[in-house]
C-alpha cells in the first residue's frame, strides 16, 4: 500500500488519546495522585507481564487456554455446520427442532460450570462442558440461515443443469452459504475464548482465566492486569486472523468486514 | 370501536411468531429417555424427577426465592442503569463525531476485553458485596448499548438533519424530536445484546463469590454434591433466560411497531 | 429599497419580490481545493409566481435551492427574501426534498408529520385545523393515522408537501419532487400543485430536469447550464391558465417553448 495513504489511514487523534491516557495514568500513579492500593501504573503491569513470561508461567497458561479454545471451537464447527446443513436442507427437521434450539440458546455457559465440576472435577472436560453449547449456536444458526437463504433462483439453476443432489449441495449451496457460515465461525471463535476464560475462572483452575482469579486473590493487581491484557490481545489476534482467513477464502465478499 | 383491541393483536402476532411446538420434541425425548434410564439413581446423572424434588427442597428451606429475587433485582437494576447511562453517553458521543474518532481506539481496546475478565478487577477494587456485583453488571451491559447508540446517532440521515435546520429546530429539539427517535431501534438492539451479557456476568459473580443469588445456590449445591439441585437450578436458569428474552421480544415488538419492518433487529 | 423599511410588513411582502438572488456564487471546500458550483446567479421570483429551474445534472440546481433555503451559505453575492438579506433558513420559506423517504419522520403518523413544522408555535386547535386543511389540499385526509412507510412513494411525497403547506409559507422550494414517481402519479401531482398555488397564492421555485414538466408548470423558466452553473436564459411562459395535461401539452406554443428550452440547454435531453 502507498506509504502516504497508509499514514493517512492511521487514526492520529485516536492514537494520541490512547498514548495520552497511558502516560497520564503512569504519571498519576508515580506522583501519588492516584494512590489506590490496587491500581498499578502501566509500567508496573508491563514489568509484571515480563516477569510471568520469563518465569515460564504465562506461556503454558496461554497454551492451555488456546487448546481449550481450539477444541471447543473445532467441535462447535463440526457439529454446527453439519447440523446446520441438515436443518437448512430439511424443513421437517426444522419443524421438529427449532423450538428446542430457541429454548437452549439463552442458556448462559457459566451456568454449566457446576455441572461440569460435578461430572469431571477439575479438568479440561469441565471447560468443554461450559464452552460447547454457547459456541455451537452461532455456527449452527448461521449455517442454517445461510442454507435456507440460498435464493430460489440458484436452486433453479441447479435443476436447469440437471445437477444431482450431492452436486447441488457441493457446487451451489455450499459456496452460496459460505459468507454467513464464516461470520458464524468468527463469532464462535470470540465466544470460545470468552467461555474458556470463564470456565477457567470458576471451573478448571488452569490457564489464563485461572491466572486472573489467582492473582486477584493473591492481591497482585499488576499480574492480574497483565493476564487481562493478554486475554484482550489474544482476542484481537484471533479475530484479525479469522478476518484475514475469511478474506483469503472469499475475496469477493468484503462485507465480512462488518462487525456483528 | 374495534372488537379486537391492540393487545389482542399483539398476543396473536406473538403466538404466530413462535416456532412450532413440535420442535420441543428433542428436548422432551431427551428428558424422557434420561428419566427411564436412570432408575438406579446415579449420583452423576440423576433423573429429571429428582431435579424437581431437589428444587422443592430448596424452596421449602426458604433459600430459593431470596436467591431468585436477588439475581433478578441485580439484573433489572443493572440493566436500567446501563440503559440510562449508555444511551446518554452514546448520544453525546454520537453527536460529536470528532469525539468519537478521538476516543474510538480506546473504546475498541476496552471492548476487546471480555466482560467476565472484569469481574476479578471489580472484586479487588470493590470487595465482596452487592454494590460490586451491581457495578460490574452495569459495566458489562453498558458497552453494547453505548456503542450501538453512538453509532446510530452518528448515522442519522443527513437529510433529516437538513430538515431540522430548515425548520429552525433548537439543538435540544433536534435531539428530542429527531435524533433520539431515530436511534431507538439501535438502542433496542444494544439492549438485546446486553441482556445475555448481563445474565452471564451476574451468575459469574455469584458463582465466584457466593454472593446471594441463583449462581451462589448452584455452586453451593455442587460443593455439597447435591446433583439433583444442580440440574434443577440449571433448568431454572434456562427458563429464567427464556422468560427474560421473551418479555424483551414482546416489549421490542410493541415499541417498534411504528418503525418500518426493515429496522427490526437482525441476527448477527 | 430604503423606503420599504417604513412600510408595514404585509405591504412590504406584496411589494418586494419573494426572492431575489444577486450575483450569488457558491463554492465547496474540499480538502485543499475550492470548487465553484454555481456562479453569478441573479434572478427574481415574484410573489405568487411559479418559477421552474431546469438544467442537466451536475449544474448545481440542488445547491442553488439549498442556498435559497438557507442551508448552504453563499461564498459571495446575496440572497434576499422579501427584501431582507438571508441569514440561515428564513421563516416563510419551506423546502420539499426529492428523497421523501428520508425527509419524513418515519416513526410518526402522517398527521404528526404534517404537524411537525407548526407544533411548537401554535395551540392545539389551530394545529389540528391546519393539519386537516393541509391533508385535504393534498388528498390524504383518510391516511392521517397511517405511517409513511405504509404508503406509496407518491403519497409520501404528498405528506411532505402537506407538511410544507401547514406552515402557510410564502415560498415553497421544491427539489425535483416528482423525479422518483411514475408518469401517471407525476401528472396528477403536477396538477395538484397548480391547484394549491391557485388556492393559496404561494410562490414556487421548482427544480426539475424534465423539460416538459418545467414548461407545463412554470410561469417562467430559468435555464441553468455549465460547470460552474450559470443562468443561461430565462423564459417567460405565456401559456393559458388553467393548464391541462392533454390540451396544454398539445398547443403549438408548448412545443415551441419546449424546443427553445432544449436549445438553451444545448444537449440531447429528455
Amino acid at each position: 500500500m502507498d506509504k502516504r495513504r497508509l499514514i493517512a489511514r492511521i487514526n492520529w487523534p485516536g492514537t494520541a488519546v490512547l498514548a495520552f491516557i497511558g502516560l497520564a495514568w503512569e504519571a498519576a500513579v508515580r506522583s501519588g495522585l492516584l494512590d489506590y492500593e490496587y491500581l498499578p501504573a502501566p509500567s508496573v503491569i508491563a514489568v509484571g507481564w515480563g516477569e510471568l513470561a520469563r518465569q515460564g508461567i504465562l506461556g503454558p497458561d496461554i497454551a492451555h487456554t488456546l487448546i481449550s479454545v481450539a477444541i471447543g471451537w473445532a467441535a462447535a464447527m463440526v457439529l454446527g455446520i453439519s447440523l446446520g446443513f441438515l436443518l437448512g436442507l430439511s424443513a421437517t427437521a426444522r419443524r421438529y427442532s427449532l423450538a428446542s434450539i430457541e429454548v437452549l440458546r439463552p442458556m448462559p455457559g457459566v451456568a454449566f460450570a457446576p455441572v461440569g465440576l460435578l461430572l469431571f472435577g477439575f479438568s479440561l472436560k469441565t471447560e468443554m462442558v461450559v464452552t460447547i453449547l454457547p459456541v455451537l449456536w452461532p455456527v449452527l444458526v448461521n449455517t442454517m440461515g445461510g442454507v435456507t437463504g440460498v435464493h430460489q433462483r440458484l436452486h433453479d439453476v441447479g435443476r436447469t443443469f440437471r445437477l444431482g443432489r450431492r452436486d447441488t449441495i457441493l457446487r451451489i449451496i455450499l459456496p452460496a452459504a459460505m459468507p454467513p457460515i464464516v461470520v458464524g465461525a468468527r463469532i464462535s471463535l470470540g465466544l470460545a475464548l470468552v467461555l474458556a476464560v470463564v470456565a477457567e475462572m470458576v471451573g478448571n483452575p488452569e490457564g489464563l482465566g485461572y491466572g486472573i482469579v489467582r492473582e486477584q486473590q493473591a492481591l497482585r493487581p499488576d499480574l492480574m492486569f497483565a493476564y487481562i491484557v493478554t486475554v484482550g490481545l489474544i482476542g484481537i489476534v484471533l479475530n484479525a486472523g479469522m478476518l484475514a482467513l475469511a478474506e483469503a477464502l472469499l475475496p469477493s465478499f468484503r462485507q465480512l468486514r462488518g462487525d456483528p | 370501536m374495534r372488537s379486537t383491541g391492540p393487545w389482542q393483536q399483539y398476543f396473536k402476532l406473538s403466538v404466530a411468531a413462535l416456532p412450532s411446538a413440535r420442535g420441543l420434541l428433542p428436548l422432551v425425548v431427551l428428558l424422557g429417555v434420561w428419566q427411564l434410564l436412570q432408575t438406579d439413581k446415579s449420583p452423576y446423572f440423576p433423573p429429571p424427577s429428582d431435579w424437581w424434588n431437589g428444587l422443592m427442597l430448596l424452596s421449602k428451606s426458604g433459600r430459593l426465592y431470596p436467591a431468585l429475587s436477588a439475581t433478578t433485582m441485580t439484573l433489572l437494576l443493572g440493566l436500567v442503569l446501563a440503559i440510562a447511562v449508555g444511551t446518554g453517553v452514546g448520544l453525546f458521543v454520537g453527536v460529536f463525531p470528532r469525539l468519537r474518532r478521538a476516543i474510538g481506539p480506546l473504546l475498541e481496546f476496552l471492548r476487546a476485553i471480555p466482560p467476565p475478565a472484569i469481574v476479578p478487577v471489580a472484586i479487588l477494587f470493590l470487595g465482596y458485596d452487592e454494590r460490586m456485583k451491581l457495578t460490574v453488571v452495569v459495566l458489562a451491559a453498558i458497552w453494547p448499548i453505548l456503542l450501538n447508540t453512538s453509532s446510530a446517532a452518528e448515522r442519522v440521515h443527513p437529510l433529516l438533519l437538513d430538515v431540522a435546520r430548515s425548520f429552525r429546530l433548537s439543538a435540544v429539539d433536534r435531539m428530542r424530536l429527531i435524533i433520539l427517535p431515530s436511534v431507538v431501534p439501535a438502542i433496542l438492539l444494544g439492549i438485546r445484546v446486553a441482556l445475555p451479557v448481563a445474565i452471564v456476568v451476574t451468575l459469574l459473580v455469584e458463582i465466584l463469590t457466593s454472593i446471594e443469588g441463583i449462581g451462589a445456590l448452584m455452586i453451593g449445591a455442587q460443593r455439597n454434591f447435591q446433583s439433583p439441585q444442580v440440574y434443577g437450578l440449571l433448568v431454572l436458569i434456562g427458563l429464567f433466560g427464556l422468560l427474560v428474552n421473551s418479555i424483551f421480544a414482546v416489549f421490542e415488538a410493541i415499541l417498534l411497531r411504528r418503525w418500518p419492518p426493515k429496522t427490526q433487529s437482525e441476527n448477527f | 429599497m430604503g423606503s420599504a423599511e417604513k412600510r408595514s410588513d404585509l405591504s412590504e411582502r406584496a411589494a418586494s419580490p419573494a426572492f431575489e438572488c444577486r450575483l450569488v456564487t457558491v463554492e465547496f471546500l474540499h480538502k485543499f481545493s475550492r470548487k465553484r458550483i454555481i456562479e453569478d446567479i441573479s434572478f427574481l421570483v415574484r410573489s405568487g409566481e411559479f418559477l421552474t429551474i431546469v438544467g442537466p445534472s451536475g449544474t448545481g440546481k440542488t445547491t442553488l435551492l439549498r442556498t435559497m433555503g438557507g442551508l448552504t451559505p453563499a461564498a459571495s453575492g446575496s440572497v434576499l427574501v422579501h427584501g431582507k438579506k438571508l441569514e440561515g433558513p428564513p421563516e416563510d420559506v419551506v423546502i420539499v426534498f426529492q428523497d421523501y423517504s428520508n425527509a419524513l419522520l418515519q416513526w410518526r403518523t402522517v398527521a404528526a408529520n404534517v404537524a411537525f413544522g407548526i407544533e411548537r408555535n401554535l395551540d392545539r386547535k389551530e394545529i389540528e385545523q391546519r393539519v386537516h386543511d393541509a391533508l385535504n389540499l393534498v388528498g390524504l385526509e383518510k391516511n392521517a393515522e397511517d405511517y409513511p412507510w405504509q404508503l406509496s412513494g407518491g403519497m409520501q411525497q404528498r405528506v411532505q408537501i402537506a407538511r410544507a403547506l401547514a406552515l402557510r409559507p410564502a415560498v415553497m422550494l421544491m427539489d425535483e419532487p416528482f423525479a422518483a414517481l411514475d408518469a401517471m402519479t407525476k401528472a396528477s401531482m403536477q396538477d395538484e400543485l397548480l391547484r394549491v398555488r391557485d388556492r393559496t397564492g404561494t410562490s414556487f421555485v421548482f427544480i426539475t430536469h424534465d423539460i416538459e414538466e418545467a414548461v407545463y408548470l412554470g410561469d417562467r423558466i430559468a435555464v441553468l447550464k455549465g460547470s460552474p452553473g450559470r443562468i443561461e436564459q430565462i423564459f417567460d411562459i405565456g401559456l393559458p391558465a388553467p393548464r391541462d395535461q392533454l390540451s396544454t401539452r398539445q398547443l403549438p406554443k408548448f412545443l415551441e417553448y419546449r424546443y427553445a428550452v432544449h436549445q438553451a440547454i444545448g444537449r440531447g435531453h429528455g
